[in-house]
């Protein structure tokens, strides 16, 4: 990622007006659209979009209508990015008769989940004409819809590749290879994180992390060298400190959060009264 | 090198015509993989017994197909100023009664399907066998060929598809010489644009366009693609053209390569075609030899090369983004565009990138070596050229067709096909592959076109037309299609992963009886939420023969629900 593109590089993104639902709102240029509407405070349901992620478009919720030259037609707001004049409609009868069937499709893949429950009701949409997935061994729990969330995360943000989809059409499923666990985990949690249905079960237990829906890995968690708490997974930590310098590295390694929120404010305290700062983290090269 | 390669074109069109048309008898058995299949293996091997154990002076040799598979196998006969003679459904035990025949001069009558005293391959070069024979009905008089025009097939089943010089004899990279010593890219693009040459692969995108805008893509590293990953059920065109015709391939890619400013072509070539990979390494490691592959092509500044990557199967695959993915390792599931392939980030490792179908390269020489606006005066106005079909399915003759585009269903499945196989009554088509649409027969006066299916609830597809008959049961076919495509889903949309598993299931409950009016509503709702909803063609289209079927067929669902 460049500095442009997380916005470090201080020239301001050009501000466009789009039209949302009949009123007009700021967006940057070229920002996705379904950002900009949400934070107008626009109802476009979604389950697959993550801002630090490439764009995706499996979930189909946030579809909207499109008008251009007259013409509409209807497509993700996830995957459409912000121009002059773009005018969308979230709530047309199209949209919403389709939106409604794609609900009842998740009601029957997701049973067990109450954040699909409760997110189909908001909509309107409280039963499904479709017969309900029923699988008493998923260890996510009848919760996923396959947003492929946790899998990205897993793949573009840590890096570790732990997990994957398997199979495909109707049979696909996340897990790790074969569902067994699988040492490439780190133990990171973002998955569970950033999962919009709470579907990823995992347990910090007897100085483990154990995860639950990823064939039972068990990481092994840090111990603060000062409190004695266990905080984080031992690899996550390990991986951390990497893109650290070495001073503050040394300093931090073995902490937990807490003592070491009070290892760097002793240590700003000093330096200060020193007169001058370092640069204690390493810039990512672009 | 280059020199070498220049020179050789002459000497190598001059062996070709030899090997067509030697003096001594030529026998050739048609060995795609149809022929091969009936049982043309044997055939050869029987002649390569007789012959050799005979001392003959013929020479036996293997062509591709000519498309009239319901009569494989087929042997070409040539006695030298004589017509060829096309025998057809030979068995091994008829080889010896050839042979003898053929040493008298003559043909066994009896297994002659038709004679061709000279045939045009359309490119500048018509090879003339000769007179006689006056008993064998002309090829023209065959009803499977006589309303069929052949451009793209027009090699198909007279050369050899192993022989390089066969091709260059009938007027081969004559139109990749011309395009890279005589013409300026721009012009060659032009040129194809003027055909009016749309995308053979299904969707029917302007073949020029999309050739300039990947030649207007900035930067200097670009790829063409051919893809043939082929996975539509019934359909196999472009296996045969791959089979009979290979080096037509790759001089169309040559071409494009050129006009786009490529230095390197791909085929996507799916592992369950094994002929057709063989037969096009040859093709290629032959064009290599002969200076038309590599470096300074023609003694130009042009370099090219072409490789073969071969696909695990998956009918996604056949999809832009997902065959980009899959060429580049990664899973091959589609992904939202923009990016276009065209587009720079979108193609192959990130290059602008133009795919197209093994047809549409196909079709390439002979619009450049005929002109862009002798081929647009093939077929209609906004649909030019020819197309090739599989006819398949509960039709009399199966085979292979190639008509101008704009011929009507009637011609296909009556005049070509002649109906339904025994004598049963037509009932409807499917064309267009797993994701194309149910016809039915009172609408064969549709033309056969882009637009004309669309209209109809179908689609072109890659050119493959199935018939039904009166037995078969219109609800049966829609979930045999459904069936197809749920298992080929990637699962990555929900309206596609899921929804097509719930219209199998529906389709499943109501083929059992047990289905209600309700459920057929909610059928066609579900149908019409994938069709607008999903995020590639494969979902897209899925639902069409269900779309089609509850149109056209109704009753035939409401006899099968709980009233
Ligand atoms: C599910 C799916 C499968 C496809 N399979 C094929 C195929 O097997 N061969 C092909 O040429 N195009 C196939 N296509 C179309 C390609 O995406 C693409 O449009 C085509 O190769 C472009 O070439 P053309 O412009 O020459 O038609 C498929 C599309 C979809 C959505
Ligand atoms: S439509 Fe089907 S094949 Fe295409 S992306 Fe969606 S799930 Fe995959
Ligand atoms: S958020 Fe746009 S498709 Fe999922």
């Amino acid at each position: 990622m460049t500095h442009e593109e997380i916005g470090l590089s201080g020239t301001p993104k050009k501000s466009v007006t789009i039209v949302i639902d009949g009123r007009k709102c700021r967006a940057d240029e070229g920002e996705i659209v379904l950002s900009a509407a949400l934070r107008e405070g626009a109802a476009i349901p979604h389950l697959c979009y993550e801002a630090s992620l490439d764009p995706y478009g499996a979930c189909r919720l946030c579809m909207v209508e499109v008008c251009h030259n007259g013409k509409t037609s209807m497509v993700t707001a996830c995957t459409l990015h912000a121009t002059e004049g773009l005018e969308i409609r979230t709530d047309t009868p199209e949209i919403v008769k389709y939106r409604n069937v794609l609900f009842e499709l998740y009601l029957a893949e997701a049973p067990k989940s109450d954040v699909i429950k409760e997110m189909a009701a908001r909509y309107g949409v409280t039963r499904t004409r479709f017969l309900k997935k029923i699988d008493t061994d998923d260890p996510l729990g009848g919760s996923c819809v396959l947003c492929g969330l946790c899998v990205r995360v897993c793949n573009e943000i840590m890096g570790a590749g732990a997990i994957g989809f398997v199979n495909r059409g109707p049979y696909t499923v996340v897990g790790t290879p074969f569902f067994e666990a699988n040492t490439d985990c780190i133990g990171c949690g973002a998955c569970a994180n950033v999962c919009p249905t709470h579907a990823i079960r995992i347990e910090d237990r007897d100085g483990e992390r154990v995860m639950h829906s990823w064939g039972g890995g068990r990481v092994r968690l840090a111990q603060c060298g000062v409190c004695g708490k266990y905080y984080a997974p031992g690899a996550l930590t390990a991986a951390t400190l990497a893109r650290l310098l070495p001073p503050l590295r040394d300093d931090l390694a073995g902490l937990c959060p807490a003592c070491r929120a009070k290892r760097i404010a002793d240590e700003e305290i000093r330096v200060n009264m020193r007169g001058g700062a370092d640069h204690h983290v390493r810039p990512r090269r672009s | 090198m280059t020199g070498a390669a220049e020179a050789d074109l002459p000497a190598r069109e001059a062996a070709g015509l030899r090997k067509l048309k030697p003096d001594r008898p030529r026998i050739a058995v048609g060995l795609a993989t149809c022929g091969a299949a009936m049982g043309g293996d044997r055939v050869y091997r029987r002649f390569q017994e007789i012959i050799g154990a005979g001392g003959d002076d013929i020479m036996l040799t293997k062509t591709g197909c000519i498309g009239y598979c319901r009569e494989e196998p087929q042997v070409n006969i040539t006695i030298p100023g004589r017509p060829l003679v096309i025998l057809h459904r030979v068995d091994a035990d008829d080889v010896e009664e050839i042979v003898t025949a053929v040493r008298a001069g003559e043909v066994p009558y009896e297994m002659a399907l038709c004679r061709v005293p000279s045939w045009d391959h359309v490119t500048g070069t018509t090879v003339e066998y000769g007179g006689g024979f006056d008993r064998i009905p002309l090829y023209q008089d065959v009803r499977f060929f006589s309303h069929q025009k052949k451009v793209v097939l027009r090699n198909a089943g007279f050369i050899n598809p192993e022989d390089i010089d066969e091709y260059i004899a009938v007027g081969g990279y004559a139109a990749a010489k011309t395009a890279l010593t005589e013409m300026e890219p721009d012009a060659v693009v032009a040129e194809v644009e003027r055909s009016g040459l749309r995308g053979r692969g299904g969707a029917g995108f302007p073949t020029g366009l999309k050739w300039r805008i990947t030649r207007k893509a900035p930067g200097d590293e670009k790829y063409i693609i051919c893809n043939a990953d082929e996975g539509d059920p019934g359909a196999y065109m472009n296996r045969n053209e791959m089979e009979s015709d290979p080096h037509m391939l790759i001089e169309g890619m040559i071409i494009g390569a050129y006009a786009i400013g490529a230095r390197e072509g791909l085929i996507y070539l799916r592992a369950e075609y094994p002929l057709a990979i063989r037969r096009l390494e040859l093709a290629i490691a032959q064009a290599r030899t002969c200076g038309l592959l590599g470096e300074r092509i023609f003694g130009t500044g042009f370099d090219f090369e072409i490789r073969i990557v071969t696909g695990a199967g998956a009918f996604v695959c056949g999809e832009s983004t997902a065959l980009i993915a899959s060429i580049e390792g990664r899973t091959g599931r589609p992904h939202p565009r923009p990016p276009r392939l065209t587009d720079i980030g979108g193609g192959l490792w990130k290059k602008p990138t133009d795919l197209n179908n093994v047809e549409t390269w196909c079709n390439v020489p002979v619009i450049i070596q005929n002109g862009g606006d002798w081929y647009a005066r093939i077929g209609t106005e906004k649909n030019t050229g020819t197309k090739v079909f599989s006819l398949v399915g509960k039709v009399d003759r199966v085979g292979l067709v190639e008509v101008p585009l704009g011929t009507s269903l009637n011609t296909i499945v009556f005049d070509i096909g002649n109906g339904g196989s025994q004598g049963k009554k037509v009932k409807a088509v499917q064309t267009g592959g797993p994701s194309g649409g149910c016809i039915p027969v009172r609408l064969f006066d549709t033309p056969v076109d882009y637009e004309n299916l669309n209209r109809v609830g179908s689609i072109m597809g890659s050119g493959g037309i199935v018939v039904m008959d009166e037995e078969t049961n219109m609800v049966d076919i829609a979930r045999y299609f459904v069936n197809f495509a749920t298992g080929e889903s990637c699962g990555k949309c929900v309206p596609c992963r899921e929804g097509l598993k719930h219209t199998l299931l529906l389709l499943n409950k109501i083929m059992a009886g047990k289905g209600t009016e309700k459920d057929l509503d909610t059928l066609g709702l579900l149908a019409d939420t994938i069709q607008k909803t999903s995020l590639c063609g494969l979902g897209q289209l899925a639902p069409n023969p269900v779309l089609t079927t509850l149109a056209y067929f109704r009753e035939e669902y409401g006899a099968l629900v709980k009233k």
